[in-house]
């Protein structure tokens, strides 16, 4: 019996999420009254479950064994003779909780497969995203004289008198950057190297009234040349000079 | 003032563009009626459109109106290539999404009381996924966060409001105990 139990329980073994999952797959199995559950067997066969567990080498979560224990306790308390109660007082079943709690996991456990028919049909409906419809700005008439307009204006524009000034120096600089292109630097040597004429770097590019970026793409605007082997380069001294000499076409 | 056809084709501009669902409150604004008679015309406009032979109907959800699309109509916006499918969600995130959508807003403890087991996961990807959302904090010891379902699970699921979930047998553990066999 034990085998055959195990066989029937390792194909389901990831499907229970929970000690009361697999508890309400017993009860279904053996299509057992929930009300009057018959603790033993369930216990029993609660019990070779989490032995198959083991045999897999599954790892038990410490909840399934909590109900192992609950049920081995209740399983005790029914083989014990009730105690003797009054006529008043009624007796108390050592299930009841156990069966409350079972009752109320499948109210949830129905109504969780009651979402998932719900969202079968649901999920082939379809949405629009919304739109973006920025909200209307009502202009507020103003109620000023031209005169208090005019000192706010001209209080305004003291204040961001230098702020402004920096700005224009900063597209300035901006703009002068994007003038610089290797290729128009490699195009102005050559120019000048067609024509046979020996010049010194320093001459050509300076930073006394060039923008530091423009020396330093024409000086490798210079090296470029030098390797298409349209001119020699020569630095006699470290840091000095840089003669430009045009070489004639090979 | 508008007739009521006029009524309706401005709500049925204000609805297109908005995508998300309406409020009531908003839609009367607009319309210039008030609540009661603005829900009267949209309950019309909602029977209507489910019984007219067109591709689109509206829906309520949580005191909003939203256009969609009838269902019966995926099988062709399928074919427009566009449609993306969602990843299931686990059995124990169906379980603690039930859980939550009857007792919210609900702490964690009480979710893993009924399970008996840790729900921890379920939770976060119900979050993720926007299903459910924190709602603040309960009053009880430690002041553990509660939860409650979203707009977004009204829309997953169909339903127009946490009101329209089916009712189930709360009294039956109440029969439970009287129909308890005793030995």
């Amino acid at each position: 019996m034990s085998s055959a139990l195990t066989n029937a329980y390792t194909i389901k073994l990831d499907n229970f999420e929970g000690p009361f999952d697999l508890l309400f797959y017993l009860v279904e199995k053996n299509k057992i009254d929930i009300y009057d559950i018959p603790i033993a067997e369930i216990t029993d066969q609660y019990m070779d479950y989490l032995d198959a567990m083991q045999k897999l080498d599954l790892e038990i979560a410490s909840e399934f064994l909590v109900m192992a224990a609950t049920l081995l306790h209740i399983k005790s308390r029914m083989l014990l003779p009730a105690k003797e109660t009054t006529d008043e007082e009624e007796e108390i079943d050592p299930r009841e909780e156990l069966i409350l709690r079972l009752v109320e996991y499948k109210k949830y456990k129905d109504f969780s497969e009651y979402l998932k028919e719900q969202e079968k049909d649901w999920v082939l409906v379809h949405y629009k995203l919304p739109e973006i419809i920025p909200d209307l700005v009502i202009a507020e008439e103003l109620d000023v004289s031209a005169e208090v307009l005019r000192s706010c204006y001209i209080r305004v524009m003291s204040q961001y008198k230098g702020r402004m000034n920096d700005v224009s120096k900063k597209m300035k600089r901006i703009l002068d950057r994007e003038k610089v292109s290797l290729k128009a630097k490699i195009r102005e040597i050559l120019d000048i190297v067609g024509r046979g004429i020996k010049i010194c770097f320093s001459k050509l590019y300076n930073t006394a009234y060039k923008s530091r970026l423009e020396v330093a793409t024409g000086f490798l605007a210079v090296l470029e040349v030098a390797k298409l082997g349209r001119a020699r380069v020569e630095q006699p001294k470290a840091f000095g000079e840089i003669y430009i000499t045009p070489r004639k076409d090979r | 003032m508008e007739s009521i056809k006029e009524i309706e084709a401005i709500i049925e501009a204000v609805l297109f563009t908005a995508g998300d669902p309406v409020p009531l409150e908003k839609l009367s604004d607009i319309i210039g009626h008030d609540k009661k008679t603005t829900k009267n015309i949209m309950t019309d406009l909602i029977f209507r459109y489910k019984n007219a032979s067109r591709g689109i109907m509206i829906r309520e959800i949580n005191k909003g109106y939203q256009f969609c699309t009838k269902p019966e109509y995926n099988d062709y916006i399928a074919k427009l290539g566009q449609v993306r499918k969602k990843q299931g969600l686990t059995s124990a995130a169906y379980e603690v999404l039930a859980i939550v959508a009857y007792n919210q807003p609900v702490t964690k403890a009480y979710i893993e009381k009924i399970r008996g087991v840790n729900s921890d996961s379920a939770l976060s990807t119900l979050i993720d996924r926007n299903l459910i959302k924190e709602a603040g904090r309960d009053d009880g010891p430690g002041r553990p966060k509660l939860y409650e379902t979203t707009e977004e699970f009204l829309r997953v699921f169909g339903f127009a409001s946490i009101q329209d979930l089916p009712v189930i047998q709360l009294n039956e553990i109440q029969e439970v105990m009287e129909n308890m066999p005793l030995d």
